[in-house]
């Protein structure tokens, strides 16, 4: 399985959690941490189950989040 | 960039209406920040320099205010914005701002509360602002929009009915809408040179009699005065700018009075109702003073329930039923806390009055 990692940009963050309902993997969750405007910002509670997918990212009406995926081994291996 | 160059746009509730705001003709803004209404002030501090406005950052709501009572009493076009416990300091200001007659828009991205409260969304400052909240015979028109195009239009209304009747006109969102995007089909920019004339503002008395802008009347005589002529403004205000909209009442048996956000997500509930043949209208109010009164007094002659929704304890409701009295049952649904009620919790409510 392809294997994903997201940031997410914490002062864009309006704690909405659509992300977490969007992961399909259910990596995201609240954590407690709070930005400059006082939100809740959200943050990678499972990161090993994260593949990347990108629904978090394309969900985030803010553009809070982005995701990086790990490339393919050349082998094949 | 920008959006003085686009007419249309994705923005932020706050966003558009800082930006509306600036196409008013608003010259002078002050604010302090707070949650979740600061991208309204952050827009204004970018953006009203470049108009040609004074933008300041004041040490406090109450300061803010203040500096709109003596921008408006000069005759600018001026506006603030906060969100629930700063609009609480406002307050004060809000009363003298009315007994001096001055035109002000204050937006309002209401949080939850009582006190602090939290930053989500929700309406329990209904009371607050359609009821008084500060202190004297005053009143204040006070717009409910529920979309972000609607919010913007809102904005520039608030500001001509201001200025057309002498007094503060609020626009009472909240952090949902505050903080929600929506394309925008931006309003023209008015020219404030081409606003008419304040013959009342203090502009400089070289040539004439001064201007005198206050709200102290020792004279009970006088004062007197000045309250009855304000009140018949107010009487012109409750016969000329009621606004509301009525969405698939004309068969229904049951209808849902909700503003704001919460109507936005009622039109939802009507869709969904009327799939399973249960026939629900809405009435959202969208000046919530002057309230709707005889539009939905009309409705409960012909319905068997008004079911009222907010996201408060029961505010508006009060307002419904005074305008139904015993024409109608009248239940309410509210959720609190800056909770949201989703379509699926309204329509149980509902189903316990339809048919
Ligand atoms: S990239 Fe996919 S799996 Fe990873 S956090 Fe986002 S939605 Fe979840
Ligand atoms: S969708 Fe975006 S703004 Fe909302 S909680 Fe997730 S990262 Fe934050």
């Amino acid at each position: 399985m392809p294997r994903g990692a997201i940031i997410v940009d914490k002062e864009r963050c309006k704690g909405c959690g659509l992300c977490l309902v969007f992961c399909p993997q259910d990596v995201l969750a609240f954590s407690g941490e709070h930005n400059r405007s006082s939100y809740d910002v959200v943050c990678m509670k499972h990161p090993e189950q994260c593949t990347g997918c990108g629904f978090c990212a394309q969900t985030c009406p803010d553009i809070a989040i982005e995701v990086y995926r790990q490339k393919k081994p050349k082998d094949g291996s | 960039m920008g959006a003085d160059t686009i007419d249309k746009v994705l923005m932020t509730g706050n966003e558009a209406m800082a930006e509306a705001g600036i196409r008013a003709g608003c010259r002078a803004y002050f604010g302090y920040p707070i949650t979740p209404q600061n991208e309204l002030l952050e827009y204004m501090s970018a953006h009203m320099p470049q108009a040609g406005g004074a933008f300041i950052q004041a040490e406090s709501e109450i300061a803010a205010i203040n500096m709109c009572y003596g921008a408006s009493a000069a005759g600018v076009r001026t506006m603030t914005s906060s969100s629930s416990p700063g609009i609480s300091l406002k307050m004060e200001g809000i009363s003298y701002i009315a007994g001096a007659d001055l035109p002000c828009v204050i937006v309002n991205v209401v949080r939850g509360g009582p006190g602090l409260g939290n930053i989500a969304p929700a309406q329990g400052d209904y009371f607050q602002a359609t009821k008084g909240g500060g202190h004297g015979d005053y009143r204040m028109i006070v717009l409910g929009p529920s979309t972000i195009p609607e919010a913007t239009e809102h904005v520039m209304l608030a500001f001509e009915l201001a200025d057309k009747y002498r007094g503060p006109v609020m626009i009472l969102a909240d952090g949902m809408l505050g903080q929600m995007m929506e394309p925008v089909v931006l309003p023209k920019p008015v020219d404030p040179a081409t606003l008419p004339a304040k013959p009342w503002a203090l502009t400089g008395a070289k040539g004439r009699e001064p201007n005198i802008v206050t709200s102290f009347y020792l004279d009970p005589e006088e004062l007197n005065m000045m309250d009855v002529k304000r009140e018949s403004r107010y009487r012109q205000i409750e016969e000329q700018e009621v606004r509301y909209e009525e969405h698939e009442t004309a068969d229904a048996t049951v209808v849902i009075a909700a503003y704001g956000s919460v109507a936005r997500i009622a039109r939802t509930v009507v869709k969904m109702a009327r799939g399973e043949g249960i026939k629900l209208g809405l009435l959202r109010p969208i000046s919530l003073w002057p309230f709707p009164y005889a539009p939905l007094r009309a409705i409960a002659d012909r319905v068997d329930a008004i079911l009222t929704v907010e996201m408060n304890a029961g505010q508006m409701v009060e307002d419904v039923r005074l305008a139904v009295a015993e024409r109608a049952q009248t239940p309410f649904y509210g959720v609190l806390g800056g909770l949201v009620p989703t379509p699926k919790d309204i329509l149980r409510e509902v189903k316990r009055y339809a048919g």
